[in-house]
């Protein structure tokens, strides 16, 4: 393959990663900043339930 | 107070372009073959109707100049009508160059110009031609699957039709955005598919998440739809029609625009009908998904109506 296909290949990978990981980043964040908490005995009371229906 | 500050420069960005020079004070077309020029103040007449003093081209061809027939100065000497041999296509800019101007003996260098329709008329016939003329699902067939899975009732219609607009308008603007300052910098254009489905697939998973915290109502309404735009056509044919008419930022706000109210009519038109045909005598062979696929052409060749319409 000719070296400039190559740097192409580079250069998309690379960009496409970077783009990937902000995204990344962003969604992890927004998903700590507006994270919902959840009663932990909800689901320890439905645990113990029987849980047939 | 900072995101105030944000926005103005934003919009001083988007809105801000060249004004034609001082001297020409109004410039349009007219009819169909005409363009209309309005100076400030009274020109030669020998020098201003000198056809060869003038070069008129089409803003994306600057070297195929267009054939003048006629150049004809008013009484006062300050408008002037250039007519063409070939009808004028309204649609893209035109350039006018005046190489020499003369105004009460003093000289006015050359003076270049560009008419166009107005802008505002153009952003409306890219409304209404994403939401009517070219209705995504009954001119171009696309988003067939969520459009018979979820016009069965009205409230899942409306609902399917708002998240879908928010969606599809969040992730045409970040598209464009990227493609516009990442992509085509790099040359690499070819990435536009991976790139666009990667971005839908954030604003879904973002709206998920946010929308959990914000507005659980409106989360426990949405939460269904949400994940089936995630695997949609309309969504992702969208950014890549931008690419492909060349849109600027607003021009591809306004497209997204219409074509979620456009998917959200069509939508919203197939619930009707298929409510009332809950209670009609439908043939049993034709009953459910079969009748749906004929109403939806009936829709389509009503929908053909509005094809070849132009507005402004």
């Amino acid at each position: 393959m000719s070296p400039e296909l190559v740097n192409i290949a580079i250069g998309g990978i690379a960009v496409l990663g970077v783009i990937g990981l902000v995204f990344g980043i962003g969604l992890a964040l927004a998903a700590h900043k507006f994270s919902v908490e959840v009663n932990p005995k909800v689901e320890a009371v439905k645990e113990v339930l029987a849980g047939a229906q | 107070m900072r995101w105030k500050k944000f926005f103005l420069f934003l919009f001083l960005f988007l809105f801000t372009k060249a004004y034609p020079s001082s001297f020409v004070m109004k410039s349009s077309f007219l009819g169909k073959d005409k363009i209309f020029v309005l100076f400030a103040g009274p020109v030669d007449k020998k020098i201003a109707e000198d056809k060869g003093n003038y070069y008129i081209y089409e803003k994306p061809d600057p070297d195929i100049p267009l054939r003048i027939k006629e150049i004809s100065l008013s009484e006062d000497r300050r408008s002037l009508t250039i007519s063409f041999y070939e009808e004028l296509n309204q649609h893209v800019p035109h350039v006018v160059h005046i190489k020499n101007l003369i105004s009460e003996g003093r000289k006015i260098g050359p003076v270049v110009f560009s008419v166009k329709k107005s802008y505002a008329g153009f952003l409306l016939a890219i409304l209404i031609g994403a939401m009517l003329v070219h209705n995504f699902v009954f001119t171009k067939y696309l988003g067939l699957c969520v459009f018979f899975g979820t016009s069965r009732r009205k409230s899942t219609a409306i609902g399917m039709g708002i998240t879908f607009t928010i969606v599809m308008v969040c992730s045409a603007m970040i598209s464009w955005f990227l493609y516009h300052y990442v992509l085509v910098p790099l040359h690499l254009q070819f990435f536009q598919v991976v790139m666009f489905i990667g971005i839908v697939s954030l604003i879904v998973q973002a709206v998920d998440i946010i929308l959990r915290k914000i507005n659980p109502y409106l989360f426990k309404a949405f939460g269904i739809y949400l994940m089936l735009v995630l695997a949609n056509c309309v969504i992702l044919a969208v950014p890549l029609l931008i690419v492909v008419n060349n849109y600027n930022a607003l021009e591809a706000f306004i497209f997204s625009l219409g074509a979620g109210l456009g998917y959200f009519i069509a939508l919203f038109l197939m619930s009707c009908v298929r409510e009332k045909l809950e209670l009609a005598n439908v043939p049993p062979s034709y009953r459910g998904l079969s009748i749906a696929f004929i109403t939806a052409g009936l829709f389509g060749l009503a929908f053909m109506g509005f094809s070849g319409m132009s507005i402004f």
